[in-house]
């Protein structure tokens, strides 16, 4: 693992996504301890302050520090799009190393009805799903798990088909090793590689959906500081306090490209040939 | 007379992430006029990378260190790209290893002829497609007009090679560069490749100089041999000599390797008990969609029978159905018929148990793809050992076995050669001391010194163990070397299977006799 | 190409409807526990529950539900608007049309742009120009549709004024303001949609430039220019096909948010008012049309494709 750690740090893609992530997780577990302000704190006089020494990245309609509500606001955005994202992949992954197995018309059966889900969009599957639980960010997560494990199924499968064609597989049904042997053994370890890179790239998608949702008024709910829910909020005054619009946008981007660029330096990472 | 082609003392440097590596040592090389040179190597000698010097193909990472390379009069390292673009194709030319990806797929054939004529030759369009038409008919293509119209994808390999040889020769070039040309195709269709290229040369007298990892091959169509040997030049005479008293050892230990009928290694005869017993084989890939009709079978009921410490020899050109026999009898492959193995009788995958599967086993192609790149060699030992009841103590003693040493255990596949990989497979295969041993093509993909070592290791373990084994090969030369009995297999079905000793012109069937045409025996 | 390879892809277009309709019907009428209570909220009375489940025919069984629904659709019948008391049909499908007019203009502007852009960073790769539209493209695929269009809408329409920032006009009733109203949503989703086209193009182009047969191209001697125009090009274009579909996709999805902030009555916003207001008919048929559009144009795409690539001709 810490071969792989020090692989991916190596390239300028891994390093940059490496040390974004960093601070992030950081924003994440310390937030709220870190944080200049309590998130939820008002203040009136300081409505609309410009950022400057007393709010760092300014306040909001309600005087309330945008800096702060972003720390904290991390939590509420990064670690639920984490969790759909896994959970999403592993379903997704399942469905798709079980068709890869079963092969034959059993496995374009299953795809073809995967490729006919994947017509929804990704958006409004999450929001008919939404629709249906009910408002709130534990039901956009799993709208967002929903969402996602039809694509993953699909990644998974080309790969694991991949694997399924090689010869050491072949040399293994020749042997005569059983089916789980086979598949958990033999596949599993060669198309653990394509799972890991598609979902960390995933999680980017994840964010932002999950920020989508949010924003639309049907994921996380106020006074939560949802960095979706704070664009939603920021547009009405876009005119008088900008940076409550800039802030928890630049916020989403950065995770977005942070996990794009980790996913990316894996690819180059868990490169076989390149293990030497 | 100024040489058409004239390398002096050139070297060749790739820079890699551990620093330079020297790929051509003091390199030089002269091609007289209409001369056709054969430069031979195995992998790693730095031919290829000779071949793309001299079209200044160059990778990015490759230093000229030193020497010069000459066409004529013209210093080729000292072109602009402008009147590089107006060498290649008119005076220097190059056909290629792989026919299928050297032609553009969504061009006509004809497009991609006549724009190297007019590029050349200065024809207008009209002159330029009946002069290609002519070509085309000269490289002996049925109905040259329609394969203009046509498209890459629509011909076969063999066909294609045709038109690009074509579309070298058209441009009147001083020489062509020729990269493993016939490597790609089937034995047969390279053969006529081969004796198209003689007729072409003597027709046009155009120089060349030809690459090949084939030193038998080279000899038939050269005047002068050269070897590469890890990018030094290690030998140079004329063909006819190089067979016959090669004076370098390197060279020699190439001579050996090459197979040769008359050079006999397996000396004794097989027992008399079946030890496997194959009949109404049939492979069928695919069935049938809506809308699709199933494909033919692979395979149309062939039978055999091995017998006890046996070489059975099976040979055959791709879609032969040899290797669908060989996933047949090792249950990668749906088929009907029957095997009987040991007393049992076996119509159905589902009926071959343990034993069979312990009694019976394969060797791919492949050896990059038969090791799991995610487990380490010991783990991979250690599986038929485990299902088939051994010790892991026995690991080293079966890399020793096969020739490698014991700290191999805790390597990775990527960390080892070609070779090495194959024994290993090897190793993996004689673990559970099988009765029978199925070889697909094993050595095809390895250099032909590499291959010579491997049969030897095979025979010796042949020796210890008594194994009967069912060889698949294309290469007919090898297998009259070690088989007791020779089966040849063409588009599904047996036309021979006869003992070695039979098999001679008189008396094989007439496209046994094409295949062994195909591939005579090396002068020497 | 044969009449049984079209029938199949036809199929599968009938196949892609199907699904997504008994999904779309499980999710939205099957899988709550009590349709009628989530479509009225907690206050509504149990004889107003009663009445609307009678209504909506809840208590058959599911396939019945479905049958009847299908039965509806396949006849055009989309049914009536819980909230407007109107047909959904034709409010619907002129939502689409609106929708398509955004789609149709974002897609043709995304092409010109990106498309060339695309193909030179491929042709200059490694060098400035690469860099910095891979870069640009980076960007692009990690900002989420609303914040673009809300940083865009606060440049363009707050700071500069030089576009509307939300509303509507027609074209058709006024050609010079409609343009100035779509400006900004198409102007959004065009910059979306480049940053994903542009990546495409780029590794596409630059998966032709290294294959084999462009090499042989080189070495036989042809100039540079037609390697590039003739050879490279022909093969790195073919794709754009199948990315215009792949264009819907992304398209869809970020429609609804789009017409959203912008305020276009397209077919986004309409399921945007349909979701929040709980019109479960406008739901349905929205969610359906949209998925429908996708798989129409997915079979077109595929269709195209394979009428203009030789290699797949052959099948």
């Amino acid at each position: 693992m810490t071969e792989l750690f020090i692989r991916l740090m190596r390239k300028p893609q891994g390093f940059v996504g490496i040390v974004l992530l960093a601070l992030i997780a950081a924003a994440c577990l310390f937030g709220p301890a870190l944080a200049p302000y309590a998130p939820e704190k008002i203040d009136f006089l300081g409505r609309f302050r410009a950022p400057g020494w007393q709010n760092w990245l300014g306040a909001d309609q309600f005087g309330r520090d945008i800096l702060s509500r972003l720390m904290v606001g991390a939590r509420s955005t990064v670690p639920l799009a984490f969790i759909a994202t896994f959970v999403g992949s592993a379903a997704g992954a399942t469905i798709g190393v079980g068709s890869a197995y079963l092969g034959g018309r059993t496995d374009e059966a299953i795809m073809r009805t995967i490729d006919a889900v994947m017509a929804i969009p990704g958006l409004l599957m999450a929001l008919l799903l939404v629709s249906t639980l009910g408002n709130g960010a534990g039901n956009a997560v799993i709208a967002i798990a929903v969402a996602f494990a039809p694509g993953m199924a699909r990644v998974t499968r080309s790969a694991a088909l991949n694997v399924r064609n090689q010869d050491y597989v072949k040399a293994a049904i020749a042997r005569g090793e059983g089916a789980p042997w086979i598949i958990f053994r033999e596949m599993l370890p060669n198309v653990m590689a394509p799972i890991v890179i598609e979902s960390t790239i995933r999680v980017s998608f994840a964010v932002m959906l999950f920020a989508t949702l949010s924003f639309l008024g049907v994921g996380a709910q106020p006074p939560a500081s949802e960095w979706g829910l704070m664009v939603a909020d920021a547009r009405q005054y876009m005119h008088q306090a900008p940076w409550g619009l800039i802030a928890p946008s630049a916020a989403i981007a950065l995770t977005a490209i942070a996990f794009n660029l980790v996913g990316d330096g894996l690819r180059d990472a868990l490169n076989p040939k390149d293990e030497r | 007379m100024t040489p058409v082609l004239s390398i002096q003392n050139y070297t060749l440097d790739y820079i890699s992430s551990a620093g330079p590596v020297r790929v051509l040592h003091d390199i030089s090389l002269e091609i007289g006029p209409g001369e056709v040179l054969g430069l031979v190597g195995e992998s790693g000698s730095g031919k290829s990378s000779l071949a793309w010097a001299l079209m200044r193909h160059l990778p990015e990472n490759a230093r000229e260190v030193a020497g010069s390379l000459r066409l004529g009069d013209i210093d080729l390292q000292r072109l602009s790209p402008g009147e590089l673009t107006r060498i290649r194709g008119r005076r220097l030319g190059m056909v290629f290893q792989d026919p299928s990806t050297s032609l553009n797929p969504t061009l006509t054939i004809g497009r991609q002829i006549t724009e190297a004529l007019i590029q050349h030759r200065g024809l207008k369009q009209r002159d330029a497609s009946s002069l290609a038409i002519n070509l085309l008919g000269h490289v002996d293509l049925n109905n040259p007009a329609a394969i203009m119209r046509r498209y890459p994808p629509e011909i076969s390999g063999g066909e294609k090679q045709r038109v690009i040889i074509a579309t070298a020769f058209g441009c009147r070039p001083d020489v062509i560069l020729f990269d493993e040309p016939t490597t790609a195709l089937d034995v047969i269709t390279g053969a006529r490749i081969l004796a198209l290229f003689a007729r072409l040369r003597r027709e046009t007298g155009v120089a060349a100089l030809y690459i090949s990892h084939d030193l038998a091959l080279v000899t038939r169509v050269a005047d002068r041999v050269a070897v590469l040997e890890r990018g030094r030049l290690v030998e140079q005479a004329p063909a006819a000599d190089i067979f016959r008293a090669p004076r370098h050892a390197n060279t020699r230990a190439l001579v050996d390797a090459v197979p040769r009928p008359e050079r006999r290694l397996v000396h004794d005869k097989p027992g008399d008990q079946v030890v496997l017993a194959a009949s109404d084989i049939e492979v069928r890939y695919g069935s049938g969609g809506l809308f699709r009709d199933a494909p033919p079978p692979a395979t149309k009921k062939i039978g055999l029978e091995v017998r006890g410490g046996e070489i059975l020899g099976l040979v055959g050109e791709s879609g032969s159905g040899k290797s669908s026999m060989a996933r047949a009898l090792t249950g990668l492959a749906r088929f009907s018929g029957k095997i009987t193995f040991d007393a049992h009788e076996i119509h159905r995958m589902r009926d071959m148990n343990a034993a069979y599967r312990r009694d019976v086993q394969i060797i791919f192609q492949h050896p990059d793809a038969s090791l799991n790149p995610r487990h380490r060699i010991d783990e991979i030992l250690s599986r038929p050992l485990k299902l088939y009841g051994g010790h892991l103590a026995d690991i080293p003693r079966l890399l020793e076995q096969v020739r490698l040493p014991a700290s191999y255990a805790n390597r990775w596949p990527h960390q080892l050669s070609g070779g090495e990989k194959q024994r290993i497979a090897i190793a993996r295969a004689f673990a559970a001391r099988p009765k029978l041993v199925i070889c697909d093509e094993i050595t095809a993909p390895l250099d032909v010194s590499v291959q010579a070592q491997i049969i030897e290791l095979l025979l010796a373990l042949r020796e210890e163990t008594g194994t009967a084994f069912l060889f698949i090969t294309h290469d007919l030369n090898l297998i009259r070397q070690i088989a007791h009995r020779i089966a040849v297999m063409r588009r599904g079905e047996m036309v021979d299977l006869l003992p070695v000793e039979d098999f001679d012109a008189d008396h094989v069937h007439p496209y046994t006799r094409e295949l062994m045409a195909a591939s005579p025996v090396p002068v020497g | 190409m044969s009449l049984a390879w079209f029938a199949r892809r036809l199929m599968l277009m009938v196949y892609t409807v199907i699904v997504v309709s008994m999904l779309v019907f499980a999710i939205t009428q099957i899988l709550p526990a009590d349709a009628a209570q989530s479509l009225l909220g907690e206050n509504a009375t149990p004889e107003v529950l009663a009445a609307l489940r009678t209504r909506l025919g809840l208590g058959d069984p599911a396939w019945l539900q479905y049958g009847r629904w299908a039965r509806h659709i396949f006849t055009g019948d989309f049914g009536i608007s819980m909230r407007t008391s109107l047909p959904v049909g034709p409010e619907m499908l002129a939502a689409l049309s609106r929708s398509l007019l955004l789609a149709v203009s974002a897609i043709l502007v995304t092409l010109a742009i990106a498309v060339p852009l695309g193909v030179v960073a491929a042709l200059r790769q490694g060098r400035l120009t690469d860099t910095g539209v891979s870069l640009i493209a980076y960007l692009g695929v990690s900002l989420p549709e609303f914040v673009t269009a809300t940083l865009l809408a606060l440049l363009l329409a707050d700071t500069w004024h030089w576009l509307p920032a939300t509303g509507y006009v027609s074209p058709l009733e006024d050609f010079g303001d409609g343009i100035r109203h779509l400006a900004l949503p198409v102007l959004t989703v065009s910059l979306i949609l480049v940053a994903h086209v542009m990546r495409m193009m780029r590794s596409e182009t630059l998966d032709v430039l290294k294959s084999d047969y462009i090499r042989a191209a080189r070495l036989k001697g042809l100039p540079e220019r037609t390697v590039v125009f003739r050879h490279a090009l022909r093969n790195a274009l073919l794709p754009v096909v199948t990315i215009i579909a792949l264009d819907v996709g992304y398209l869809l999805g970020g429609i609804i948010v789009i017409e959203e902030i912008f305020a276009i009555p397209g077919i986004g916003r309409a399921l945007m008012v349909a979701i929040t207001t709980r019109d479960l008919p406008s739901i349905q048929a929205g969610a359906l049309i949209m998925a429908a559009t996708y798989a129409v144009t997915n079979t077109l795409a595929d269709m195209a494709y394979a009428f203009l690539d030789p290699r797949i001709r052959y099948d």
